[in-house]
């Protein structure tokens, strides 16, 4: 889609309130994918399983953020999804096993550390997501 | 840190992106007084960093590295916000700098945490 002329061109996925998802998707890619990988190099095996599920996390929330500036639907519905899945699994483990988790990742408690905006974020971005592909 | 240097920063924050969400509730495009208004952000961002710079290494704790990571981050966001924004034709560029206010007053939260609990101590 980003391709193709500007001026005719239909309105890219990015275009729009398209735009406000873009800036928290990457502003979480690079906070979350930094943090990890800060654990992951310092003190992996204080929670592997935190820390590694943090920088799954960062790298959906990339691949999310370069897919909707690309305009390929397909793939950001496809790592929304799994991020919306990801939260909602990883949110009900860390209540229903704390001992995986000694220390929180990003999806531990539905993103309660990070003002629940993991939980919130894929449901908004789904809703845009559906809504621009119905619309066009 | 100096208590009301962030309680300015915060509230620098938090007054522009309610400004900018009044602009985008109006439809109004990404403009030059809404760069003066980042301006603004920055410049007592800018203050906080300086202030940081001054403050932080004499202290005794740790987290430091962490401190000034969450600093040049929160400068950088309204900056990148404001030029992703700009390009946009629709309500949602200045939305987009509205929510960067929100995503700085959020990392100056946990620069404050650092401060008051790894930091500043002993």
């Amino acid at each position: 889609m980003s391709a193709e002329p500007q001026a005719r061109a239909p309105r890219s996925l990015a275009d729009g309130f398209g735009r406000l998802i873009v800036l928290v998707y990457v502003v979480f890619a690079v906070s979350a994918g930094a943090r990890a990988g800060y654990q992951v190099a310092t003190k992996f095996g204080d929670a592997p399983v935190s820390f590694t599920l943090s920088a799954v996390a960062a790298a959906i929330y990339l691949v999310a953020a370069v897919a909707i500036i690309r305009g390929a639907a397909r793939t950001a519905l496809a790592a929304v999804g799994i991020e919306l899945v990801g939260v909602l699994a990883v949110g009900a483990l860390s209540f229903a096993d704390p001992g995986w988790f000694p220390e929180p990742s990003v999806w531990s408690h539905f993103g309660s550390g990070y003002g629940y905006v993991p939980l919130v974020l894929p449901v908004v971005g789904l809703v845009y997501l559906i809504k621009r592909r119905r619309s066009s | 840190m100096i208590e009301w240097l962030y309680l300015a920063a915060q509230a620098a924050a938090l007054a522009m992106s309610a400004w900018f969400f009044v602009e985008t509730a109006r439809s109004q495009r990404v403009g030059r007084r809404h760069f003066v208004g980042v301006g603004v952000l920055e410049a007592v961002l800018l203050a906080q960093l300086v202030v940081g710079i001054a403050m932080v290494p004499g202290e005794a704790g740790g987290g430091k590295a962490l401190f000034f990571s969450y600093l040049v981050t929160a400068l950088l966001v309204p900056v990148a916000a404001a030029f992703w924004g700009s390009i946009d034709r629709s309500r949602w560029g200045i939305g987009t700098v509205a929510a960067s206010g929100v995503v700085v007053a959020a990392l100056l939260l946990r620069i404050h945490q650092i401060w008051e609990f790894q930091i500043h101590v002993g």
